[in-house]
């Protein structure tokens, strides 16, 4: 017995000094070389640009024709001297001159059009464009319309059209290693969490300050939130809303938080008998108690959706429309006005049929569960009975296909192409979205799509974008739920941190170690 | 011995067919589209629709006869070759070398950490039940089985990482990262195999020859290692198969909080975004790791009771 | 050879009437019928409806005058959560375990008693269900119909059943080998007399343990699914899945995550006081 004792108190005594040992160790790091943490809860899904690109743009590892600068101006990045033919059908843009790509081949017209090729051939919202064919002439590229599109350059900004070395691909055309031409080289990728870069010495703009970088995806908000209190990341980003007010204390950290074009909203389907009327829908959105789902939520009343698009969506977000209101009574009297009854039950009905529906939604986004369960609540207090099924996010699209979709709490990003038009026109347009209006048919809307992807009159496009938001304000195809912002904590150690709102750029290469 | 070895190889190759029909069957059965949740797990929820799940049938050639897609299958399977990843592409025997590589590692440590202290407590209790030893060690173990993985999970971060800062919180790579995780995993598992012995301790201490070594005259120490461990080691054994097992499957959550890439994070992703050669792939590894960990469990358990050796 | 009979049936057989009621044993007694009275009688005596949503008295502390327990991060009283939420984990914990154990004993028992092929048999027929990961077998019953119980308890109860298999095997193999078995034989017993006095007393102490800890391990499994999002669907109240809900809040409502756990504690403990320690 005496020797089981003695086996304990030895491996507590071993497990303490370990312990020691490795706080020592953790300590006796260089200061100059030390490596810039990052974690994110986005995991690395493969190499292909439509898949993790975004990881690579963010990381500053690879690079696009254009990009949303910090004034929130769509501006050439890889390119310069952009022309347009007068009838709008031919695009001629310069490569830059003296982008090398981390091989240290140059940027050249021919690997531009070899890579958009590559995307437009490939599945990616380049497919959304009328593209016809892309030439070479020189130094430019040519890129030729079937139709006037205004959107091109947004569409170029996107993470899926990213500028790779031909060193990237094997003969098969598969994608074997990033060498794009960012501020930073990649030098090991571990699918699906793990990303090593550092700076690269020949970056067009100019070498980056920090050295090394290593991405770590992890999923967990808590974990990331720890993290960033341990200082074993240096810039944590999506953090949790409940641990923001918990960081916002830490002396240690400065937080960030920004709001960025991103809506979580109802998805319903206007062919559901419940659904199908204006006066029905708006019922619904009265009675979701806005305020509280962003203060207890979200953490941030200002979150409360007075409208589809945020402040921050310079033109689309309409400051003449009236707020989204929750009227619980209101929503009855709409309601009983469009002949649904009371029943014993406290639940609606009409012509024998319960307003009985099923929410689908998804716990890729931590709170949408949670909203969910609270607009459960809020909806069952005007009588209408609400399952929850949270499952995979592809039950959404599934379901739009086949119908079966009652209706979804989604997430929806204005920003993955950085004009919310292309969003827009793909979900609100003619025949809907899989993530957006389902069986919605409004032919002045559509009219107004169509006018604003060709219009490039500002004046014009002013008037068109008042409409089409006041038109989708009343007609309510998807009820916008809150807003959404981006926390990002980062080391007070760092200094240069800037959070961009489109989510396309971390700036690492702004980023330095404050100097003590 | 021999005959033992190979009714073992046949029973491998059983359950290898076995988890490949099974796991390939109920994942073409499962309600919902596959060719929407391959899309989805390789362009994520914003770039996903349905035009490009359309592409992805059309390249996978999930229209073919269910019939067809099995046969090719199996065949694949039989010359070893797990296919490729449908989400990410690199070949299936890759990346679950990779994963299991990191699982192993995390489940063998914990493992070891756990027989530390499990059996080591566990047999004290028993050598005294009723003792503050023994209460102590139930309440400890019930407490650590009662929580689950995942909030003990967070409890060790925010002890050792945020307040002390000894460990790392998350991540991989170095052997600081696999301490936290293993031992969140190990309490677990130390909490179940102290009882398992706890109990078998008790029961050997009443057995005849227990206190017939007493009676003649060995002392304690030489009674509790010539008769108490060895006869109260034999249920803690057959219990340590069923352990690693547990390790290398049970720990989906606690490898997802501690952003560690493993089997079990890897086989949730590939089920919820149907890559069905992945799942197979997992399955399989997890299968084939199990009939290994039994026969060398079994081995052990006949090593301990010769008697056994004549029912088996 | 007479004395070889006797002192098994002094070692091996229960106690006497007067001391099966020890303290600890009284202890897990009285906290398993007050946990009962919590989950079945709770429901009914408390008026707060578990369901219903508050959300200016988000996250009150336990001690409030208004809610005894505080609320959760919705404003539902944690009380009622609880008291429903422990009726319906305890009811399934139990099916779990009863479902796991029963299949799982029976055939350990004759596993070891037949030996040989049929021995061969069902070891071999439990390693495969035991190579077929359990987590994917939940999750694929699961994925027929999600949200729902059935499918939550034979995944699990398939899980588990291996484990008393196992460990009852290598029990009742041990008790077939002791030569006592032998001598009652040759005595005249019937195998019945020896279920009943060797084998059944030697397996209940590992069993209930196991049986313990079994109901344990469904409820944290129940919750372990919830946190990746498979299993229950809101707003049910579970213990399992309250703690993950709760699980975010960590750090400004500690007491609420803690309070779900504690009562699977409760029930764990309970039922290892009752089926174990017998002190002599």
């Amino acid at each position: 017995m005496n020797k089981k004792t003695g086996i304990l108190v030895g491996a507590i005594v071993v497990l303490a000094a370990l312990g020691v040992w490795v706080s020592l160790d953790n300590k006796a790091s260089d200061p100059l070389a030390e490596v810039l943490d990052i974690a994110s809860p986005l995991e690395i899904s493969g190499l292909e640009p439509a898949k993790s690109g975004y990881l690579f743009t963010r990381m500053q590892a690879a690079e696009t024709l254009f990009i949303i600068n910090r004034e929130r101006q769509l501006v050439p990045q890889l390119v310069e001297n952009v022309e347009v033919s007068g009838d709008g059908l031919d695009w001629r843009m310069d490569v830059r001159d003296s982008v090398m790509f981390h091989d240290g081949t140059p940027l050249t017209a021919e690997v531009v059009a070899t890579n958009l090729r590559r995307a437009l051939a490939r599945p990616g919202v380049l497919q959304n464009t009328p593209i016809d064919e892309i030439a070479v002439d020189a130094s430019s590229v040519v890129i030729s319309l079937r139709e006037p599109f205004a959107l091109l350059p947004a569409f170029l900004a996107h993470y899926s059209t990213l500028m790779l070395a031909p060193s990237s691909f094997n003969e098969a055309g598969d994608i074997t290693a990033i060498v794009g031409t960012g501020a930073y080289q990649v030098n090991e990728v571990v699918p699906p969490l793990r990303i090593e870069l550092s700076a690269f010495d020949d970056w067009w703009q100019g070498r980056a300050n920090i050295e090394q970088v290593r991405y770590l995806a992890v999923p967990r908000g808590e974990t990331r939130t720890m993290m960033s209190q341990s200082g074993d990341a240096d810039l944590t980003l999506s953090l949790p809303p409940v641990a923001t007010e918990q960081l916002a204390s830490d002396p240690n950290i400065n937080l960030q938080v920004v709001t960025i074009p991103r809506t979580r909203l109802l998805k319903l389907n206007t062919a559901k008998p419940f659904f199908d009327s204006a006066q029905e829908r708006q019922a619904l959105s009265l009675a979701i108690n806005r305020e509280a789902l962003a203060r207890v939520v979200m953490r941030n009343p200002d979150l409360a959706a007075e409208q589809l698009f945020p402040a921050a969506i310079s033109g689309w977000s309409n400051r003449q429309l009236a707020p989204l209101e929750y009227d619980p009574q209101r929503a009855r009297d709409l309601l009983n006005e469009a002949g649904w009854t009371l029943g014993d039950d406290g639940y609606l009905s009409r012509d024998d049929q319960r307003f009985e529906v099923t929410l689908r939604t998804y716990a890729s986004w931590p709170d949408l569960p949670l909203l969910a369960t609270a607009i459960q609540n809020q909806l069952a207090e005007v009588g209408i009975d609400l399952a929850i099924s949270v499952g995979s996010y592809t039950e959404i699209p599934a379901g739009h296909q086949d119908g079966t979709l009652d209706l979804a709490l989604i997430t929806r990003s204005f920003s993955m192409v950085p004009d919310p038009l292309a969003t827009v026109m793909e979900d609100y347009g003619p025949g809907g979205a899989d993530w957006g209006a389902m069986n919605w048919v409004n032919d002045q809307a559509f009219g107004l799509i169509d006018q604003l992807s060709v219009s490039t009159d500002a004046d014009a496009r002013d008037a068109q974008l008042q409409q089409l938001t006041t038109l989708l304000h009343a007609e309510l195809p998807t009820i916008p739920v809150v807003w959404s912002e981006l926390a990002v904590a980062a080391s007070k150690r760092l200094e240069g941190v800037y959070v961009d709102p489109y989510e396309q750029n971390y700036y690492l290469s702004d980023l330095r170690w404050v100097q003590e | 011995m021999k005959q033992r070895l190979m009714l073992r190889l046949m029973q491998c190759v059983a359950v290898v067919l076995m988890v490949g029909t099974l796991s390939f069957a109920l994942m073409v059965a499962l309600p919902g589209d596959p060719a929407m949740r391959i899309a989805a797990g390789r362009y994520g929820p914003d770039m996903m629709n349905s035009a490009i799940a359309d592409q992805v049938r059309a390249e996978l050639e999930l229209e073919q006869p269910l019939a067809q897609r099995f046969v090719v299958w199996m065949g694949d399977l039989l010359r070893f070759d797990l296919g490729h990843s449908l989400v990410t592409g690199a070949p299936v025997v890759d990346e679950i070398g990779l994963q299991l590589g990191h699982s192993l590692m995390l489940a063998l440590l914990a493992f070891a950490i756990s027989l530390l202290i499990g059996p080591t407590l566990g047999a004290l209790a028993g050598l005294m039940p009723g003792s503050w030893m023994d209460r102590t060690t139930l309440v400890l173990a019930t407490a650590l089985r009662a929580v689950p993985p995942f909030v003990l999970a967070v409890l060790m971060m925010v002890i050792f990482a945020v307040t002390l800062r000894w460990l790392p919180t998350a991540g991989f790579g170095s052997w600081q990262h696999l301490l936290l995780p293993a031992i969140t995993l190990a309490l677990g598992l130390a909490a179940m195999s102290s009882r398992v012995m706890r109990d078998a301790m008790v029961r050997v201490t009443r057995e005849p020859y227990f206190a017939h070594a007493r009676l003649k005259g060995l002392s304690d120490r030489a009674v509790v290692q010539r008769h108490g461990l060895r006869n109260a080691s034999l249920p803690v054994f057959t219990y340590l198969g069923l352990q690693l097992v547990y390790l290398v499957e049970g720990v989906v959550v606690v490898e997802s909080i501690f952003a560690f890439p493993g089997i079990g994070h890897a086989l949730v992703h590939a089920i919820i975004a149907r890559d069905v050669p992945m799942v197979q792939g997992t399955a399989l590894a997890m299968g084939g790791l199990f009939v290994v960990l039994n026969s060398l469990v079994d081995l052990g358990c006949v090593q301990l009771d010769p008697r056994l050796r004549r029912a088996a | 050879m007479s004395s070889t009979v006797t002192l098994p049936a002094d070692v091996l057989s229960e106690h006497p009437a007067s001391s099966f009621w020890t303290l600890s044993r009284l202890a897990g007694a009285i906290i398993l019928l007050m946990l009962a009275l919590f989950a079945f009688l709770g429901p009914a005596l408390i008026e707060a409806d578990p369901l219903s949503q508050d959300y200016d008295a988000v996250l009150v502390a336990p001690g409030d005058a208004e809610h005894w327990l505080g609320t959760d991060q919705f404003g539902r009283s944690m009380l009622a959560r609880l008291t429903h939420g422990a009726r319906l984990s305890f009811v399934m914990a139990l099916l779990t375990a009863a479902s796991a154990a029963l299949p799982g004993i029976a055939l350990g028992i004759l596993a070891a008693w037949r030996g040989g092929w049929v021995e061969r048999l069902l070891v071999a027929s439990s390693d495969v269900v035991l190579a077929l990961p359990g987590l994917l077998l939940v999750l694929l019953l699961l994925a027929f119909s999600p949200g729902s119980f059935g499918p939550l308890y034979l995944g699990l109860a398939l899980y588990l059943w291996v484990e008393f298999f196992r460990v009852a095997r290598i029990e009742a193999a041990r008790v077939f080998t002791q030569p006592v078995v032998e001598a009652t034989l040759r005595l005249g017993f019937g195998w019945g007399y020896i279920l009943r006095r060797l084998l059944l007393p030697a397996l209940a102490m590992p069993m209930l343990t196991l049986f313990a800890f079994a109901m344990g391990s469904a409820v944290v499994a129940v919750s372990t699914l919830s946190a990746i999002h498979v299993g229950l669907r809101p707003p049910t109240p579970e213990l399992g899945a309250i703690i993950v809900e709760l699980m975010p809040h960590y750090s400004e409502a500690p007491w609420q995550v803690l309070m779900p756990a504690t009562a699977i504690f409760l029930l764990v403990l309970s039922l290892q006081l009752f089926a174990g320690a017998k002190p002599r």
